[in-house]
């Protein structure tokens, strides 16, 4: 009796599953059609998957309308900026934090952790005002120094150092080695699946975010691609080139399902510690 | 817990300050002090900044905070539809995501063939960029050429005008929101029911509990503070996604489908209403802050160490 209840429940499990699954694949998929299709033609004309020929058009014209190679460009370095200071800026406070011990070091970790109950996204006003009074504004800088001090990433990597067993940072002084020598290759070299996960985050975070840079930059040249995709938006709206956006959308969204697809388990393991982002 | 060095013990004394302080810094412009200054510039009008140049603010006291819990006044009227929305907005996707992300969660933990198919078709939504997702369904919501409506119209009904429609926005977005996140839900539980040991599952086996009585006596119990955690995150998360309404309607019509920050942030775009921009931005860094404090107070005290 047991075992036929089971049979029923796995073939109910695994209907529900496909039906899911198909239901969350289908913009992906209807996204890729449609970008394939010609542009003049309806989609309700003909077979509702494929037009009458397959063509490339749309991408032709969405790279015409918005230079996405300058917005890839600007996104990189805005990602990659904003990673590899976080990288230096986590590193040292996360060894502060887990390994010496000094005055009011609680307290100054408390500080840190604010952010992770106000975090910066929420602050959009007062940090536009800060921008303005630094003289930042529409400068790459400006896109990239809120997230520069990072309480994820101190919270996760003191987490892991402390896991790194003491004798091997007594060791290495023993053989002479300094602070950043110690650091570098006892305490970062056994950390590496933690900056992985770090980084991903990171990474994904700061490539799809939008309303920060749209609101801090106006110069066309450094605004990354999240804001691109918006122009695209605004001059499809009321519906007449669809194609055109969905391949502007696919244009934009491809680095990260491809990166995903490389990394697919670390990803999960990544995004799942980062519920206390 | 390191010795200090007797003969340079000022170095070593400053050194971990000068380790930490970069973040410290940091951490205090973008995000104390920003605070701060939110609070003292909520009491003014006009507040301190871009549109009061050379005039001194005037200190209003709760004036813009009475403001925006009047409902005969404009700025009030928008701030409660579009707080009332938030709620909404957030408690659909608690009471729909969540379980959904519990159900994924279930149904992909086990190995089985193309699991990493079945992941990828689930998860991938909350890899991309809020616009983009936006961009996507804004085409499937479309009136005429919308996906939506062609299924609609296939099962005979005439269709719905999703985007312009004040009662269907919202549910729009809502819709999205449920299907980006569910995926991002489900890896949390994934987490949580790795951590469950396989074999109390075997003696209930043996004592003859069916899938279903397991799930209920001994999965659901042992996942609680899980739930109650995606719970939460998923709660904080809904205040700060609205980056879609750029794609999605705009908010409108007339607010009825707007988010709370979203409202500051087209207040900010038009430069004005800067008192209740920071009104608005305190109410929201209250609702945040009390719900993440609570996360801590609820998970990470017990974890600390």
């Amino acid at each position: 009796m047991n075992n036929r209840s089971g049979a029923v429940l796995r073939q109910i499990a695994s209907v529900t599953k496909t039906v899911i699954a198909i239901l969350f694949l289908i913009p992906l998929i209807f996204t890729l059609l449609v970008s394939l299709r010609p542009e003049t033609e309806p989609v309700t004309k003909g077979n509702i998957f494929f037009g009458s020929e397959l063509t490339f058009e749309n991408y032709q014209r969405a790279l015409v309308i918005a230079p996405w190679s300058l917005h890839y460009i600007n996104s990189i370095i805005f990602v990659a900026g904003t990673l590899l200071v976080q990288l230096v800026t986590v590193t040292c406070a996360a060894y502060a934090f887990a390994r010496m011990r000094f005055l009011g070091r609680d307290l100054l970790l408390m500080i840190i952790l604010l952010q992770l109950m106000i975090p910066s996204g929420v602050l959009l006003v007062q940090n536009f005002r800060m921008i303005n009074t630094l003289g930042l504004f529409d400068t790459r800088i400006a896109l990239m120094i809120p997230y520069w001090g990072s309480a994820f990433g101190v919270l996760l990597l003191r987490q892991t150092f402390r896991e790194v067993p003491i004798e091997l940072e007594e060791a290495a002084r023993i053989d002479g080695a300094n602070l950043a020598q110690v650091i570098r290759h006892v305490y970062v070299t056994n950390a590496i699946p933690a900056y992985l996960a770090f980084a991903l985050v990171s990474v994904s975070t700061h490539w799809n975010e939008f309303l920060w840079p749209f609101i801090i930059t106006r110069s066309e040249g450094i605004r990354p691609l999240t804001v691109g995709l918006n122009k695209l938006i605004k001059t499809t709206d009321q519906g007449a080139f669809y194609g055109q956006l969905m391949a502007g959308t696919l244009i934009v969204i491809a680095p990260l399902v491809i990166l995903f697809l490389l990394f697919q388990r670390q990803f999960v393991e990544s995004f799942a510690r980062s519920g206390i982002r | 817990m390191r010795a200090r060095s007797p003969r340079k013990p000022l170095v070593s004394f400053l050194q971990p300050y000068l380790l930490i302080a970069p973040t410290l810094i940091l951490v205090l412009m973008f995000n104390v002090l920003p605070a701060i200054r939110t609070v003292s510039d909520s009491l003014h009008r006009p507040a301190r900044g871009l549109n009061a140049a050379g005039k001194a603010p005037d200190y209003v006291g709760l004036q813009n905070f009475q403001d925006l819990f009047d409902e005969a006044h404009y700025m009030g009227a928008r701030f409660q539809r579009t707080f009332r929305n938030t709620i909404v907005f957030a408690l659909a996707t608690v009471v729909i995501g969540v379980p959904l992300g519990l159900l994924l969660a279930l149904l992909l933990n086990h190995q089985q063939p193309l699991l990493g198919l079945w992941r990828f078709a689930v998860f991938y939504p909350s890899l991309l960029p809020l616009i983009g997702a936006a961009s996507i369904w804004s085409f499937i919501f479309s009136d005429s050429i919308g996906l939506a409506n062609a299924v609609l119209k296939s099962l005979g009904h005439p269709g719905l005008n999703w985007l312009g429609d004040r009662r269907l926005v919202l549910l729009s977005v809502i819709i999205v929101n449920i299907w980006k996140q569910a995926g991002y839900f489900m890896i949390f539980f994934l987490a949580g029911l790795q951590n469950i040991p396989r074999d109390i599952y075997e003696s209930a086996s043996l004592d003859g509990a069916s899938d279903l009585q397991q799930f209920a006596a001994l999965t659901l119990p042992l996942l609680r503070r899980t739930l109650l955690f995606v719970i939460v995150v998923s709660f904080i998360f809904a205040f700060q996604t609205v980056e879609q309404l750029q794609a999605l309607g705009e908010g409108g019509p007339n607010d009825s489908a707007n988010l709370l920050l979203y409202l500051i942030f087209q207040n900010i775009s038009e430069r004005r209403n800067w008192g209740y921009v920071n009104a608005m931005t305190i109410v929201l860094i209250g609702v945040v802050l009390t719900f993440t404090v609570a996360n801590f107070l609820l998970f990470e005290r017990d974890e600390s160490n």
